[in-house]
């Protein structure tokens, strides 16, 4: 990370507040948005989305395994974030660590939704396959490859153009079985059922600085933030989780604020996110 | 525990802590009555207690309902030598769970995430330029776990760095929310956190009126939140006032 200087440092403070930042967008302009999906041709489904300088490949993959005793009726989901060392030097060894592991807690907040699974992204009862003994396990990987700020956002939209990608495969369980034998299933080669992400909410990051929140902030203006909230909001308008990151202080008013700012800009990323995302899915059809 | 009625330092006696405030959602929408009679706005009686822990430099022991916590803060101490050099100070969280603390053996893994949960609610609030090249160490046990868990350990982690001397900005308070169909309760118990719709986790400094972690799971619409904010600030601020009394109790008794 290179450090500011004091002069740049104001500058940055100065533009923010003056809604002129140093890259000439507004405080609520996104940076282009560039997915690509299907990337990883092993992985159930994968995307690949570039936001400005920030680089983040998410991919998904459905295994079979057993539902766990305390909820028999659904399935598994994992999040796992890895922060490779090409990003930042100090993501080398266990430098990355708490950053992923933050990371992964406030995406596996977004897409599971609360105990009960209400405003959840994933239905969890949709990769079940027998109660109680057979359901899919998926595993969803998102990987940083190069961090120029706002990492939460792209991986959240990175995650949601893997979760539309996904093909599970089709399973038929064959021949009744006694309820504490493991029953015969048969994986299809052939058919797939795509995955349903009407549900998957976005993640908004929003990032204070001096008195003026931004969106999308990159590395520099980062260093010079009080504090981040990062909520997410799903198509319906609903709050899906919401994480304040950064040890400052925040009035209960200006997050309030900040919760609609969200809803507002929310609006647009979403439109932005699905057409980018039918557009990527539409080339990948055609190569 | 420690010092029962009677000895050196006094039981705090637990105090109902109620809310004036009418609920806005109607009565009549009750479909979920509380496992232990309260209302939905209404918080657990709280035992603060500080000086549980007679060997480390701050400590406290705090009963809410069925969650029993201690938190033991050592500290400044020396930062080990593998650390780099810093002229801030450094905090060290741990929070961990005995394996008696739950009704079923062995602990779900949505607990390892809290020591660094309680990091960042801690390292807003602690003066750390006070204490260069030392490190404070703060230990949280969960001795019982009977719901709201972690806002339980947050308000006893600033009760035990307040009982140590380190310097802090304000006293922090945390309380839980949680969200079951139309209804909002604070303070929830284990059974009603197994079934929610939703948490709304607020920590927040009381005396300047500012929230330093804000933590929400589940779908939640605009007025939900607002009516959960205004419900965890009532509760931080009351809590923050029997924080305070707790506090000066103890330095009274130590004064005799």
């Amino acid at each position: 990370m290179v450090g500011l200087s004091i002069g740049e440092q104001h500058f940055v403070k100065g533009g923010i507040a003056q809604d002129l930042r140093t890259d000439g967008r507004k405080r609520l302009t996104y940076r282009p948005i560039y997915v690509e999906t299907g990337v990883i041709p092993q992985a159930n489904g994968s995307a690949r989305v570039k936001i400005g300088g920030t680089d983040v490949i998410a991919s998904v993959k459905a295994e079979i395994g057993r539902p766990s005793s305390l909820q028999p009726d659904k399935g598994k989901v994992a999040v796992f974030i890895d922060c490779s060392p090409t990003a930042e030097p100090t993501f080398g060894g266990r430098g990355g660590e708490e950053l992923s592991s933050e990371l992964a807690l406030a995406l596996q907040r977004c897409l599971l939704g609360g105990k009960s699974g209400a405003g959840a992204g994933i239905n969890l009862s949709s990769l079940l396959i027998k109660e109680g003994k057979v359901c899919w396990d998926l595993y969803i990987d998102g990987l940083v490859i190069s961090s120029d700020g706002n990492l939460l956002d792209a991986l959240g939209a990175a995650i949601k153009a893997a979760l539309t990608n996904t093909a599970i495969p089709k399973v038929n369980v064959s021949a009744e079985v006694a309820d504490d034998e493991q029953p015969e299933i048969d994986i299809s080669d052939e058919e797939y059922l795509q995955f349903d992400t009407s549900s998957v909410p976005v993640i908004v990051t929003l990032t204070k600085v001096g008195m003026h929140y931004i969106v999308d902030a990159t590395a520099e203006e980062e260093s010079q933030m009080s504090s981040a909230v990062s909520i997410s909001v799903n198509r319906v308008g609903h709050i899906c989780g919401l994480t304040k990151r950064g040890g400052c202080g925040l009035d209960p008013s200006v997050i309030l604020d900040m919760i609609s700012v969200a809803k507002h800009v929310t609006e647009t990323l979403m439109s932005k996110l699905d057409s980018e995302i039918s557009a990527a899915e539409a080339c990948e059809d055609e190569s | 525990m420690s010092a029962k009625p009677g000895a050196a330092t006094p039981t705090y006696s637990p105090k109902v802590v109620g809310r004036s405030r009418l609920p806005i959602f109607k009565d009549s929408d009750l479909d979920w009555s509380r496992p232990d009679g309260r209302g939905f706005p209404q918080c657990r009686p709280a035992l603060l207690q500080t000086g549980a822990v007679s060997s480390a430099s701050g400590s406290a022991y705090a009963e809410f309902g069925n969650t029993k916590v201690i938190v033991s803060v050592f500290g400044p101490r020396e930062s080990k030598k593998a650390m780099t050099y810093s002229d801030v100070g450094r905090l060290n969280c741990n929070v961990s769970y005995t394996t008696f603390a739950s009704p079923t053996l062995g602990q779900g893994t949505d607990h390892k995430e809290y020591s660094s949960m309680l990091h960042k609610a801690l390292e807003g609030v602690i003066m750390m330029e006070t204490f260069p090249k030392t490190t404070v160490d703060v230990f949280a046990l969960v001795l019982e776990s009977g719901g709201s868990d972690l806002s339980v350990v947050i308000s006893c982690a600033s009760l035990a760095l307040a009982d140590a001397g380190i310097m802090m900005y304000d006293l922090i308070t945390a309380v839980s929310v949680s969200c079951i169909g139309k209804n909002l309760m604070i303070d929830p118990v284990t059974e009603e956190e197994g079934c929610e719709d939703g948490s709304f986790m607020m920590t927040c400094m009381p005396s300047r009126y500012e929230v330093t972690q804000l933590t929400v799971t589940g779908e939640w619409t605009t007025p939900n939140i607002n009516e959960a904010m205004q419900l965890c600030l009532d509760a931080c601020l009351k809590l923050g006032e029997i924080m305070r009394d707790c506090l000066k109790q103890a330095a009274s008794a130590s004064d005799e």
